[in-house]
């Protein structure tokens, strides 16, 4: 282990929130990823017992069809995570990828690059993301057999929410590159022949590491708020499909004679940006070189 | 420094076009086209009635020239018809961000009055009790979706006390006074600041921490200055550079809008009426929208390494 | 949940809000907060332009019914009535006769105390214009069907016209599609026909009281916000009870809900108000203190079947998959019992309905036996056929309708338990009607509703002629791509067969042929919610296209002891029910 990860671990295990965060992410996650086998078929519907309360068989009741709502809970979850893993991960490779070709290599490339995330920064987030809702995925050939299925309407999302969201990323590798291609092992590393590819590979990726993780962490939670609002508009995640976001938009028609359906999906989503975010600033606080041990 | 700032406006103005570009192209590729959509609500349009009306609207030419005839007559100063209105691009445009600068501009002035103090009390004694639940309160506020958030305060203030008004921005017939403007700016204002503070108190606390490590302040300390006149004189001055930056770049959310709040509260502002504008494919008036968001953004940006340049020199001075 | 654990859960969702008994009763809150000559009416949707003839919007109709008047229009009971004229012309009293071949000439005159709001009285000159701006290529006017059928205009006097048409169809007396717009504030505006539709005072110039004829006229406009319509002095008929009308415009239902229970408005229309699951909700909760009208009307629920499909053009899957899905149950649980099930797309409460046509009752058996005929043999939890092949179609549907996103994953399920295998596919309504199914891109079935007129006749619909294809540029609506000979027969003969009794009998038989053949699946006629303050009476849904506002005359103010007065037609009314034309989706 490099001796930055082994102060981060160190510093990182006695950062309370950061561990609170820690520990709900993944039970959240645990929830999540194994919903088929511990849960209820999310789908199975009784239309004689809707708005059910909670029960020995319905922990937290039903829904407006009958289906047990801990069941769709754990699979709206699997969906709005699966979703803000991926963009998040997408929307960083990308954001890495630009930030370092424009850092490493400056000059025109790197104006035209930054002049692009200008562009996209600058464009108001969810009118972009409602325009981009709305293209037409066959005028851009992709086949429409495939429209139909639920990886589809995922990936759709993700693709959507990452195309604007890569850009802090991109600014954050961009400066980070541009400290470390300074430095001496860099320059010697370039002096004797390694290729662009292998140096930003070897000598710089590794350098920007850092910021990179807690970017990635902190926008987890932004990404699991964007999706409740594109499903509010409508554009989101649709049904039977259930997410967090879309479980949410349906609850807030019958929050007054209800008002539990929309507490369950609101707490998850509060609890996921919450944890993501205490994360994410534990990870800075354990990450930053400047400061001392003991702050916290 | 004004070369740099003529280099960056010419660049800005570059992004802008292609900008325009792309989100009209985006915009194209949207399927159905208003006639479509009229022929599928009206059983009486005939196939010569949806060629007519698409030669009417320009629709049935493709939409790179499209494009090009409309970024022509903008640089004529021409912004043209709504589409969906009716009217000139302005005569739609204004009053809407009319509403929306004076909704979001409240929000900010409030979230600030509020986020800045409270920062940096939190920053004076980080990991103490207040600090935690300063924390604690910041990251609620930024993990709360809006529409719930707004829809629990309408449950709340509207209907359960009955204090204020629901929705809307004035009292039909009423007199359209302060008084009648402030109580339904409430809610939306309410909503808007409750999201927007945790941001800025989290921001805040974290400059006036960063600065506090800082030698400068170490040194002021030695020579005996008071508490209160390093946080204020020393620290805040500084902290304030981070903090101006990000709130330069909101301002393109002053001319953008806040759709969800709007849609929430029904208040007729700029983010409505661009994803009205979006959704029924009324080119100019969601380019011109979109783009006034974009340049604003593009501005704020240039601002706010001015701002970066004028603290730093100060700084730098002392 | 036992009451205190279920009050605990409102708390924390509510904040502090829930747990607060409500400090006074809605109702009398909105109206002690008012004075009672005023209404103000919570809707959906904001009206783009207000130009009665350029593009077709509901809410814009719902307006504007209040300060427009069109000529003729189905009254409450469905019966055709004239709004502006003083008689219809029939081919009994003479005042329709035929013409040539085919064609009729109608003779109207318009109500001698028609003026507009600024004092001009409406004249032929202004059918005059209307027609010549219907009629011009170049005038942005979206609906041509009319003025297409009108052959010339014949003006006998200030008053009185003869419209010269160019078939004698059953409803040749119905011109509610022609609004009159005032040639004397609009001429000017048209002298470029091309500039018209930017030009026209209805969008520039709102206010102008010229512009109206109703009992209203609109006097203020907050785009996106709301619309005032203040009394139009210059009205002869029954005086209206209000003062001002106030109609605002707050999109998301929960907040109109939130609205109507805070006292911001003081009724939602059923035409463009809440969902019936929420007003379904918000009847159980506080019903006692609104009087709330369910009506259903004449929007039709029903699955298009793409006929192209080799799985569905056999009869037998058609006729099984309406027998697997049990829609009184969905009626009954989710709607509670207030959306009528639909036999064909021809409503109940219409003259020509049919009730001996097969109903399909919910029944899984003889699902299961046509399936069994049709070479779809069960196979684990699917049904295949012969060549292994799993019987799965597609559903695609709008979204942003919850009942429909309702409707269809109960649908989706009942389908399942028989072996159907149902993906759904939920698109954007300008996607959806945009693309998927006026291009007919659906690969098997699609979900939506028709809204249409008393005793339409499903031309578009069903009319072997009328498949949207690139070759007629898409127009038409027979989306399942339906061709029937003898359909196209019943159609035909109907609309030109002026004998009532006839015409019935060919009715019955084109609901028989569509309750056997089954194009589409009938699902539901959608219900309407109008929830009203106790003390507002007068208020009459309509249950098809004309909405409620065209009789805002008869609204009023009243304590409920007084007794309610039945809404009153203005004309003489002895008119025969009289059809009209196919509405919009």
């Amino acid at each position: 282990m490099t001796p930055v990860a082994a102060r981060a671990l160190r510093r990182l295990r006695h950062d309370r929130p950061a561990l609170l965060g820690v520990a709900v992410l993944l039970a959240m996650i645990g929830a999540a990823a194994l919903a088929p086998w511990l849960f209820q078929d999310p789908e199975a519907m009784d239309l004689t017992a809707l708005f059910a309360p909670p029960s020995a068989e319905h922990w937290l009741g039903t829904d407006e069809l009958g289906r047990d709502v801990l069941a769709r809970l754990a699979h709206g979850g699997r969906v709005s995570l699966a979703v803000a893993g991926a963009t998040a991960v997408l929307a960083a490779v990308f954001g890495t990828a630009l930030g370092l070709l424009a850092g490493y290599h400056g000059g025109r490339l790197d104006a035209l690059l930054m002049r692009l995330t200008d562009g996209v920064m600058a464009l108001p987030l969810l009118p972009l993301l409602i325009v981009l809702a709305a293209v037409d995925p066959a005028k851009l050939g992709i086949p429409p057999e495939s429209m139909g299925d639920e990886a589809f309407a995922i990936g759709r999302i993700v693709v959507i929410i990452a195309a604007v969201g890569w850009t802090t990323v991109a600014r954050l590798v961009r400066a980070q590159t541009l400290s470390v291609k300074a430095r001496d092992y860099v320059r010697a590393a370039t002096a004797i022949g390694a290729s662009p590819g292998r140096v930003m590979r070897r000598h710089i990726l590794p350098n920007v590491a850092s910021p990179i993780v807690v970017a990635v962490t902190l926008s987890v939670g932004n990404i699991v708020l964007v999706e409740s609002a594109l499903s509010f508009l409508g554009l989101g995640i649709r049904p039977p499909l259930a997410s967090w976001g879309n479980m949410l938009t349906g609850a807030m028609t019958v929050v007054w004679s209800a008002p539990a359906q929309a507490l369950w999906p609101g707490l998850a989503i509060f609890l996921t940006v919450l944890s993501a975010n205490m994360v994410g600033d534990g990870l800075q606080r354990a990450l930053d070189p400047r400061a001392g041990d003991a702050e916290f | 420094m004004i070369r740099h700032v003529t280099s960056r406006g010419l660049q800005s103005l570059a992004v802008l076009a292609v900008m325009s570009f792309v989100v009209y192209g985006l915009m194209g590729l949207m399927p159905g086209d208003p006639i479509d959509l009229m022929i599928a609500s009206d059983p009486h349009l005939s196939a010569t009635d949806a060629l007519r009306l698409k030669a009417l609207y320009g629709l049935d030419r493709p939409w790179t020239e499209r494009y090009l005839a409309w970024l022509l007559q903008v640089l004529q100063g021409e912004l043209g018809y709504s589409r969906l209105y009716a009217r000139p691009v302005l005569d739609a445009l204004l009053p809407a961000l009319g509403n929306t600068a004076l909704l979001m501009l409240t929000a900010l002035a409030l979230a600030l009055t509020v986020a800045v103090p409270v920062g940096i009390v939190a920053s004076l004694r980080p990991g103490s009790v207040f600090d935690h639940a300063v924390n604690l309160v910041a990251f609620a506020s930024v993990s709360l979706p809006t529409f719930w958030l707004g829809l629990m305060l309408i449950v709340v203030f509207a209907v359960s006390l009955g204090w204020l008004p629901a929705s809307g921005i004035e009292d039909v017939g009423g007199d359209g006074g302060l008084a009648e403007r402030l109580r339904h700016m409430a809610l939306p204002v309410a909503t808007l600041a409750l999201a927007g503070m945790g941001q800025y108190v989290r921001h805040m606390r974290a400059a006036m921490i960063g600065e506090a490590h800082h030698d400068y302040v170490r040194t002021a300390r030695a020579k005996g200055c008071s508490p209160a006149r390093i946080v204020l004189r020393h620290q805040f001055r500084n902290a304030l550079i981070p903090v101006t930056t990000i709130l330069a770049l909101e301002l393109g959310g002053l001319f953008s809008g806040a759709l969800i709040t709007e849609t929430v509260f029904a208040w007729p502002g700029m983010g409505r009426l661009i994803f009205e504008a979006v959704m029924g494919n009324d080119f100019n008036l969601a380019l011109s929208g979109l783009l006034l968001a974009t340049a604003m953004t593009l501005l704020g940006s240039i601002l706010a390494d001015l701002a970066y340049a004028a603290l730093d020199r100060r700084v730098s001075y002392r | 949940m036992s009451p205190h654990l279920r009050s605990l859960f409102a708390a924390l969702v509510l904040c502090a809000g829930a747990a607060l008994p409500a400090t006074a009763q809605p109702e009398t809150r909105a109206i002690e907060a008012r004075t009672k000559d005023e209404l103000v009416i919570g809707i959906t949707q904001f009206p783009a332009t207000f130009h009665p003839n350029i593009e077709s919007m509901l809410a814009k109709t719902y307006v504007l019914d209040m300060a427009t008047r069109p000529f003729t229009a189905f009254d409450p009971h469905w019966k055709l009535v004239c709004m502006l004229c003083e008689k219809l012309p029939t081919l009994e009293n003479g005042l329709a006769t035929r013409e040539g071949e085919h064609g009729v000439a109608l003779t109207y005159t318009i109500r001698a105390d028609a003026k507009w709001a600024d004092g001009t009285p409406v004249t032929t000159e202004d059918v005059l214009f209307t027609v010549d701006a219907g009629r011009h290529p170049l005038s942005g006017v979206s609906n041509s069907e009319l003025y297409r059928r009108i052959l010339k205009v014949e003006v006998r006097d200030k008053k009185t016209f003869v419209l010269h048409m160019d078939r004698l169809t059953f409803d040749y007396n119905a011109i509610n599609d022609l609004r009159l717009v005032p040639a004397h504030i609009e001429r000017p505006r048209f002298e470029l026909p091309a500039e018209y539709r930017n030009r026209t005072a209805y969008d520039q110039d709102t206010t102008n009281p010229g512009l109206y004829n109703g009992p209203f006229r609109i006097a203020e406009v907050v785009q996106g916000s709301h619309i005032v319509l203040e009394r139009n002095p210059y009205w002869d008929g029954q005086a209206p009870a209000f003062k001002r009308v106030v109609v605002k415009t707050i999109e998301n239902t929960a907040a109109l809900e939130a609205n109507l229970l805070s006292g911001g408005v003081d009724m939602v229309a059923g035409e463009l108000g809440l969902p019936l699951d929420q007003s379904l909700a918000f009847e159980k909760r506080v019903g006692k203190d609104w009087n709330i009208i369910f009506k259903p009307g004449l929007v039709y629920e029903h699955i298009d079947l793409n006929l192209g499909s080799p799985i569905l053009a056999d009869k037998r899957v058609r006729q099984a998959l309406l027998f697997a899905i049990d829609r009184e149950a969905i009626n009954r649980q989710l709607f509670g019992g207030r959306q009528p099930v639909a036999r064909t797309s021809v409503n109940p409460l219409d003259g020509v309905h049919a009730d001996d046509v097969p109903t399909y009752r919910f029944d899984p058996a003889r699902a299961a036996q046509l399936l069994d005929e049709a070479g779809w043999k069960m196979s684990g939890s699917v049904r295949r056929n012969a060549e292994g092949a799993p019987l799965s179609l597609e559903l695609s549907t709008t979204a942003g309708s919850r009942s429909r996103e309702l409707v269809s994953q109960v649908l989706q399920a009942q389908w399942r338990k028989a072996g159907i295998e149902v993906r759904l596919r939920v698109e954007p309504p300008r996607v959806f009607f945009g693309d998927t199914v006026t291009r007919r891109k659906f690969p098997h079935m699609a979900l939506f509703a028709w809204y249409s007129a008393p005793e339409s006749v499903p031309r578009t619909t069903l009319h072997s002629t009328m498949i949207p294809s690139e070759a007629n540029n898409w127009s038409g609506q027979n989306y399942p791509g339906y061709v029937n000979p003898r359909m196209d027969q019943l159609i035909d003969a109907i609309e030109v067969e002026l004998d009532r009794p006839k015409r019935v009998a060919l009715w019955h038989e084109l609901q028989q042929l569509y309750a056997d053949e089954l194009p589409a699946l009938p699902l539901f006629f959608r219900s309407d919610a109008f929830i009203l303050p106790k003390a507002l009476k007068g208020v009459t849904p309509t249950g098809h296209q004309d909405p409620s506002t065209l009789w805002i005359e008869t609204w009023r103010w009243q304590p409920d002891s007084d007794p309610v007065p039945a809404p009153t037609e203005k004309s003489p009314s002895k008119e025969k029910k009289v059809p009209a034309k196919k509405g919009k989706p």
